[in-house]
């Protein structure tokens, strides 16, 4: 592949070599930060000149070094971030940032801290709650890490360079949103696959490049005449924690038009925007507790009433997403989780009651985040489609 | 030691039946002291689904109710507490329109009036209540509890953060209790129990360090039995307050008299994390082998003593004393350079300061937040203290995941291998 590729290319190109370009960076002077989560406030970072990179595992390297410190029984997909860290697949990482996000994640931040030696590692706690005093203590979060950010670079992150970065950031998440809109023609102009491509690339690049590539990308795609993807009986709502690997995407396209993909690497990240409020910090703990609709974060109804109803709790949880099948016109859903994903797991009968409630076929797969569970991965969902088929 | 889990018992057995006879009952998460005095002080009765899962499990009741939880299409690795209280509520709910199971064990789960969550420690115990708004429309407030990291408590300002959070956390939360019980809080009452949860706390934390004697002279069991009195704080508090001082005189005189709590201490052993409730009698088989467990799990000690006395906010005072429990390590913790200040920190701490020949972890195949630290543990300690660890899985509902016989078979060879460390220990400098 041509280094001079564009859009898509591009986007593929940077998915196959994605430290390539964190590595060119740094050999250039810059400094780059791994994070593994989406509630990392990435403005914070770009402010500072810092690289942001989203770390990943990869489901083709068989978990070696973990076993020294993590359990079997455990998040297949932080257990293959650490061994990936272990084996200094990273180690063009000068820190980290991890996220309370979820309990693994906690768990494996405090060995990753331990086992690898990075210049700078910081630990935000996120709370369980969008109540009004968690949000404020999310903001006083951000402010420490502030302060860890500011002494590693020695730099001073001011509101100027906040909501300059802010405003990079925010013209990303709605380009990806515009992109997500050339998904609703049937056949869609670009396919999941590709999606999930240019999304990975993006996590992977200094935000204003990741935004000039969606713009290629996004000017390809409408003066697309052929190359496209091919119409499909199901149009798909793919909901998961973590679905990072074309090769399980190409699984779920073999007989579907992946429309949307409400995962952490594809349109969660990407959902609302930062509010640009007097204070930036505010604006920043508002959208990452709020906008971001993990299932780690607790929501009902009616926060703090003393009454409550389920329908209504659905509402509050998953109301989001009767919009997007709606808007996309989705007509199946397929529920895809690594095991031992505690959060996600718990919402799962409550989300096909939602999705049964707006008439979608849904299946609930669970699959080990390795290259051996392609396989099973792939029968499960022809039989869910040979089912709604 | 032995009035006190009577009482226990006694207390339990009570509040069955007040609950039976129709008394607004809450279901809890165990919470580390944020929520329990407030339910407390404002007279509800609280059933802890987390223990109830495990009476199921060691009564035998618990699989029908897994296969419901397996049938409504909850996933087969999720917590097994939860699965079975998932299960239980679905059949009580759905088939039973809110009666209790007549198999129902103990006296079983009444419908409560809310849900009291927790966010420390797993998502489980807080994402598992809002599951159950599948079966009952009852409200659930999610306890926040901080959870920082080590160096990151010492950042300017972070923990007065955390605990303006905690005040005004329960400042919401005093005032929802209220709206749904019609209650009032009656603030003097909850600044007597919050007193007394705190010296509760402190004459059982004092118990405990009288156990770093040589010979050690209470066990592990003898722990197990008092711990809910003051983590859950089951019972009256005044009546286990005398419990634990008695406990204290009793204990205190075993040392002075040279009185272990078994017959021939030859090692003694740091347990980790919770114990195989069901094959309790496992530890009586290792004591004659002259095991002597001094020193056990970190999340159900009680937390390192701290003077509150200058604190006048009844709330602030909950909060401070709740966040020690997890804190309280942390500065030792960075001196130390260890970042897992909470959950792994402490075993190098009790296994050092109780002089420990060897440490027990028992990974629970379906609670991976007691777990996941385990290797680590193991290696902080063999690596820091020349201490090594024996492993035997076992699961918290699963019972035929952990085999008392063949953990007793591996329990002569690990002697060796703790005989083995003694001697590196010393070559080390290491005074044990």
């Amino acid at each position: 592949m041509p280094n001079d590729s564009r859009g898509l290319a591009k986007a593929k190109q940077v998915y196959q070599e994605r430290s390539r370009r964190a590595r060119q960076l740094r050999a250039e002077g810059s400094r780059v930060i791994g994070y593994p989560c989406v509630y990392v406030p990435v403005e914070m970072l770009s402010a500072l000149g810092l690289v942001p990179y989203r770390t990943y595992g990869d489901i083709r390297e068989p978990v070696t070094e973990a076993d020294r410190a993590l359990p079997t029984s455990f998040c297949p997909f932080m257990r293959s971030c650490f061994d990936c860290a272990l084996k200094a697949k990273d180690d063009f990482l000068d820190g980290m940032v991890v996220a309370h996000s979820c309990d693994p994640q906690e768990k494996t931040a405090r060995l990753w801290e331990s086992y690898v030696g990075y210049p700078y590692f910081h630990f935000m706690d996120v709370p369980g709650t969008v109540r009004p005093e968690a949000v404020e203590y999310f903001g006083g979060q951000l402010s420490d890490l502030k302060a860890t950010l500011e002494a590693f670079t020695g730099q001073e992150l001011t509101v100027e360079r906040l909501r300059s970065a802010i405003q990079f950031h925010n013209e990303q998440r709605a380009l990806v949103k515009e992109l997500y809109e050339l998904t609703k023609p049937a056949p869609p102009l670009v396919s999941g696959t590709e999606m999930l491509q240019v999304v990975k690339a993006l996590m992977s690049l200094p935000v204003a490049e990741g935004n000039d590539l969606l713009k290629e990308v996004i000017g390809e795609v409408q003066g697309r005449t052929t190359g496209g993807p091919e119409l499909k009986p199901v149009r798909l709502l793919v909901w998961s924690s973590t679905l990072d690997d074309v090769a399980i995407m190409e699984i779920l396209e073999s007989g579907a038009n992946v429309v949307m993909d409400e995962g952490c690497g594809g349109m969660r990240a990407y959902r609302g925007e930062v509010k640009l409020t007097d204070e930036p910090m505010d604006g920043l703990a508002r959208h990452y507790m709020d906008d971001i609709t993990c299932a780690r974060t607790f929501r009902q109804g009616a926060d703090g009433e003393t009454t409550k109803e389920y329908s209504q709790d659905l509402e509050k949880r998953f109301g989001y997403l009767k919009d997007v099948v709606e808007e996309w016109s989705i007509n199946a859903a397929i529920l895809l989780l690594v095991r031992y994903c505690d959060p996600f797991a718990f919402e799962v009968p409550s989300l096909r009651d939602y999705f049964d409630a707006v008439g979608i076929p849904s299946i609930y797969i669970e699959y080990d985040y390795a290259e051996g569970a392609l396989a099973p991965l792939r029968t499960r969902v022809e039989a869910f489609f040979e089912t709604i088929g | 030691m032995y009035p006190l889990r009577a009482k226990v018992n006694e207390s339990y057995l009570k509040s069955v039946e007040a609950m039976r006879a129709g008394k607004p009952t809450v279901w809890a998460m165990l919470n580390w002291y944020y929520g329990d005095p407030i339910l407390k002080a404002m007279d509800l009765e609280v059933v802890y689904p987390e223990n109830y899962g495990a009476a199921l499990a060691a009564t035998g009741f618990a699989q029908p109710y897994l296969e419901y939880a397996d049938a409504d299409g909850f996933p087969t690795h999720l917590c097994g507490y939860s699965r079975a209280t998932l299960g239980y509520t679905s059949k009580m709910m759905r088939e039973l329109g809110g009666e209790i199971p007549a198999e129902a064990p103990l006296g079983g789960m009444p419908k409560p009036i809310f849900l009291m969550a927790s966010s420390a420690v797993c998502d489980a115990r807080y994402k598992w209540f809002q599951a159950l708004g599948r079966y009952m429309d009852v409200p659930v407030w999610t306890l926040e509890s901080p959870m920082p990291g080590v160096k990151e408590l010492f950042l300017e300002g972070a923990r007065e953060r955390m605990v303006e959070l905690g005040v005004r956390h329960l400042e919401h939360f005093v005032a929802f209790v209220e709206r749904i019980t019609g209650r009032k809080m009656d603030w003097d009452r909850l600044e007597e129990t919050v007193d007394l949860m705190i010296e509760v706390n402190r004459v059982w934390h004092e118990v405990n360090e009288l156990r770093k004697a040589r010979p050690c002279p209470m066990h592990s069991r003898d722990f197990w039995s008092a711990m809910p009195a003051a983590l859950f704080m089951m019972g009256d508090l005044r009546d286990s307050l005398r419990c634990f001082q008695d406990m204290y005189a009793e204990v205190k005189a075993r040392v002075d008299n040279g009185v272990g709590a078994i017959a021939d201490e030859k090692y003694r052993l740091v347990f980790a994390e919770l114990p195989p409730w069901h094959s309790l009698g496992f530890f009586d088989r290792l004591a004659e082998r002259g095991w002597n467990f001094v020193v056990e799990s970190f999340g159900y000690r009680p937390p390192i003593p701290l003077d509150l006395s200058g604190v006048g906010n009844t709330l602030e005072r909950i909060t401070r004393f709740g966040l020690q429990t997890f804190v309280g390590y942390y500065e030792d913790a960075r001196d130390e350079h260890v970042p897992a200040g909470a959950l792994a920190y402490p075993y190098l701490k009790y296994a050092g300061e109780w002089k420990c020949d060897g440490a027990l972890l028992h990974p629970l195949i379906s609670c991976r937040s007691a777990s996941t630290h385990l290797p680590y543990v193991a290696s902080l300690l063999r690596e820091r203290l020349k201490v090594p660890s024996l492993i035997m899985e076992g699961d918290i509902v699963d019972l035929r995941l952990f085999d008392p016989e063949d953990a007793l078979a591996r329990a002569e060879p690990f002697e060796e291998s703790m005989q083995h460390y003694r001697g590196v220990r010393r070559q080390e400098g290491l005074d044990w």
